[in-house]
């Protein structure tokens, strides 16, 4: 391992894919991460589709490989006693300990903050439940996808008077597992700063409503709900997603000024256009979005999308096919800048994973591992650092602690 | 350590910005509410373009009212600097000088051009952590691609995520906001705090560069995973292997989304609707099951949920603990009573656009509170006091560069 959190070890309690969407950023840092799992309690993502050969196998999920990738796995039940122990021993060789359990629950199973604390006093903890951890709702159950909705996020997007919906990913999870990592990552840099640890409660709900703040102004300045309205924005037109020649084959295209306009009408062969009236100004556009649209789309029509996209771009126009995941893997600019990793992995073998969305010049970050096969550090990380010799490790592996 | 203790977690880390497409905005205001000293530096004529996006209030556009720009941009300090001018980048070489941490967002090329290249600027100070964000990074065949947000959600793989099932006709669709903004520059903010973290052993500060792009192709959840394990291309309308995980209205209009992710949520959520027949069925065995055949059995779901009132409905599921949620909106979230008691909603006065509530803090820390400071400044607010005061430009200089539209 390496990068700038090389040293730093975390307690990594969390599952599904909030908290380890956190965890995973420290592990690009170069922190060691600790996955505690276990085979009472299996980390839903291993149980999530795409597995490779299609059926369902603990460690051949493409979901969980993706967002667990270098961090180390070891399996504990801490719904034991004996497990919660040897939790906290990993406790105290770390700097942070994350968990994201509905509200309440790591209090109640004696790996609280103030649990965590008593063993290693200067501990940096994060809680990521979908509530956070006070209130009368903070004991309710979420997921993901579930704060979509929740968050109001869901009520702002969809097309022009259709009804809420969904955003296509579970937004909630990652945006708070960022937010989370930010947040971890200042408390680190206080207690490096101060010697003194301290507790984060994350609610992933209000994570989520901190990236809608444009949405949420609007209701709080003028009591309205915006309308949903579709790829439509008020500061720029066109500015949608077009339908291309082909089935089922589109290009987005967003323009954003008068004079990118005046580019659009020369490149799509109709240069008197940038001077009617209906178009001239982004209000004049606005005015006339139907029009507008049909004639942008009456020209995509007839082209393939990256022909398109790259007409456009050749006079400095924003547009761009909406990759599909194939054309993502096989996409020429991520390729040529590194940013797929393919680790030997024990059961999927090399397989293309998404990197590290950024480059540090001086501490270089890298996955120098795949995901973790459940339990492929148990002998690490009760051999070599908590000490045990193998028969203590297999009279636990009896028991069912290391499960 | 030092010798007072700070209040605020980055207390002390002096931070400019140069945020013009919504990220590096983004980063610099997570660390803002976090105590950092923000500098944001605007060109001073037009500004940040986030002072022309709204919402206004009463729907009146003014530069000093923008909710997008008066959100992102609590707690920073404002200075104007036109960096097309040598003498506006020398004033930002010399806050650069004495800065932690520079965060921008001009694309490459204008990068390029501006001078903000980390070779020259570790010159000034190589202390200093310098983050790029950019729509495709600095490498690569895309480079100097023109994006918004749209077009990096796109190139990223989101849009094509979004739509309904069976609406192939529709387009894919964006998520509200400017998402891709947000992700590049908390992504930015996570990369620039381990910098800094580095930074306190090596003593150096570094580049570091991040791509939009790539940061919505990490968060893509399973959709790269689909072609690169099984060969399948993701259909646009709606990621749902499982079910329910659907929305449906209910009497009163309001909408619920139905989610049961483990089987015993599953078994819950059946003894709730009292086990009706089509719970039993084999295509209701588990979860994957219900997903293969939900044309199916959506409509007994449609039918059940349909006697229900919204928030009773929420409420029963969550007794049962059963992850069900409302699709709330925006009046749902400032009058509910759990965000109410958690003291989310922040009420702030701004001396031009008028006291509102703003959406307040994404995380509780125990010992350094998040916290609102002082609301959005005003298009070159603090000129005086940081090119004045801190950098020593004296009264009648600071008066002329205003004339030469430098400041």
């Amino acid at each position: 391992m390496s990068g700038p959190l090389d040293g730093v070890r975390v307690a990594d309690f969390t599952w599904v894919w909030a908290g380890p969407t956190c965890t995973l950023q420290l592990a690009h840092m170069g922190a060691e991460v600790i996955r505690m799992e276990s085979m009472r309690r299996v980390c839903t993502l291993r149980m999530l589709p795409p597995w490779l050969g299609g059926q369902p196998a603990l460690n051949r999920s493409g979901y969980f490989n993706q967002y667990n990738q270098g961090k180390r796995s070891i399996q504990l039940d801490i719904s034991k006693p004996e497990g919660r122990e040897l939790a906290k021993r990993i406790v105290a060789m770390s700097d942070i300990a994350a968990e994201n359990f509905a509200g309440g629950v790591s209090a109640r199973l004696g790996l609280g903050y103030e649990d965590l604390r008593k063993v290693k006093q200067d501990i940096v903890m994060i809680s990521m439940s979908g509530y956070g951890q006070t209130g009368p709702d903070s004991s309710f159950v979420s997921y993901g996808p579930a704060q979509v909705p929740l968050s109001g996020m869901s009520a702002l997007t969809g097309y022009a008077g259709w009804s809420p919906m969904h955003v296509g990913l579970s937004y909630g999870d990652p945006n708070a597992g960022l937010h989370a990592a930010f947040a971890v990552l200042s408390a680190l840099l206080y207690r490096e700063r101060t010697g003194k640890g301290q507790y984060i409660d994350m609610s992933q709900w209000e994570s989520t409503m901190a990236v809608l703040g444009e949405g949420i102004m609007a209701y709080t300045m003028n009591g309205t709900q915006p309308a949903r309205n579709g790829n439509r924005v008020d500061h720029m037109a066109p500015h949608g997603v077009f339908r291309c020649e082909g089935e089922d084959r589109w290009v987005s295209i967003a323009c954003g000024s008068d004079e990118e306009w005046r580019s659009v009408c020369q490149v799509i062969g109709r240069p008197t256009l940038a001077e009617d009236p209906r178009f001239r100004s982004l209000g004049d556009r606005k005015a006339n979005e139907d029009e507008l649209d049909a004639i942008v789309e009456e020209w995509t029509l007839t082209q393939e999308p990256f022909e398109v996209a790259n007409r456009l771009q050749s006079v400095g126009i924003a547009a761009f096919p909406p990759l599909v995941n194939r054309e993502i893997a096989e996409d020429p600019h991520l390729n040529a800048r590194g940013f797929f990793v393919e680790k030997e992995h024990p059961e999927v073998g090399v397989r293309k994973h998404a990197g590290i969305p950024w480059r540090m010049s001086e501490t270089p970050c890298e996955v120098w591992r795949a995901a973790p096969v459940m339990g492929q550090d148990n002998d690490y990380v009760f051999g070599e650092l908590l000490g045990m010799s193998s028969q203590e490790i297999a009279d636990l592996v009896d028991r069912q602690i290391i499960n | 350590m030092m010798q007072v203790m700070p209040d605020r977690a980055l207390e002390g880390v002096h931070v400019i910005e140069c945020g013009i497409a919504g990220a590096a905005t983004y980063a610099a205001k997570l660390m803002a509410d976090l105590g950092a000293d923000v500098i944001k530096i605007e060109d001073p004529t037009s500004g940040d373009p986030a002072r022309q996006l709204g919402p206004f209030p009463g729907g009146q556009p003014h530069p000093e009212k923008s909710g997008t720009y008066l959100y992102y941009n609590c707690n920073k300090q404002g200075v104007t600097l036109n960096l097309r001018n040598s003498k506006g980048r020398e004033l930002l070489d010399r806050l650069l000088a004495k800065a932690d941490v520079f965060v921008h967002d001009f694309p490459p090329a204008e990068a390029a051009l501006l001078g903000l290249d980390y070779a020259r600027i570790r010159q000034l100070n190589p202390r200093l952590v310098m983050t790029s964000i950019s729509p495709f990074g600095e490498s690569g065949p895309y480079r100097d691609y023109k994006a918004y947000d749209l077009t990096t959600l796109a190139a990223g793989g989101w849009l094509w995520l979004n739509g309904w099932p069976g609406h192939a006709e529709m387009p894919p669709l964006r998520p509200f906001g400017q998402q891709s903004a947000r992700q590049a520059g908390v992504h930015a903010a996570v990369a620039t705090m381990g910098a800094l973290f580095a930074r306190l052993r090596s003593g150096g500060g570094q580049h570091i560069e991040v791509s939009a792009q790539e940061c919505i192709t990490s968060i893509v959840e399973f959709s790269l995973a689909l072609w690169t394990y099984m060969d399948t291309q993701t259909a646009r309308y709606g990621q749902r292997p499982i079910q329910p995980l659907d929305f449906f209205q209910c009497k009163d209009g309001g909408w619920i989304f139905a989610l049961t992710v483990e089987e015993h949520q599953w078994q819950r959520l059946v003894e709730l609707m009292e086990a009706p027949e089509w719970t039993q069925w084999e295509v209701s065995a588990n979860r994957f099951a219900r997903a293969s055949n939900w044309d199916a059995l959506r409509p007994f779901m449609e039918e059940w949920v349909g006697q229900w009132n919204t928030d009773d409905l929420y409420r029963a599921a969550q007794e049962n603990r059963v992850p069900f949620a409302i699709a709330s909106t925006l009046s749902d979230l400032v009058d509910s009573p759990h965000i109410k008691a958690r003291g989310f909603f922040v009420e702030l006065a701004h001396p031009e656009a008028g006291s509102f509530k703003y959406p307040g803090a994404p995380y509780k820390l125990s010992e350094t509170p998040w916290e609102i400071r002082s609301p959005a400044p005003a298009l070159g607010q603090h000129n005086e006091s940081i090119l004045g005061e801190r950098l020593g430009v004296a009264t009648g200089e600071l008066a002329s560069l205003r004339e030469a539209g430098v400041v």
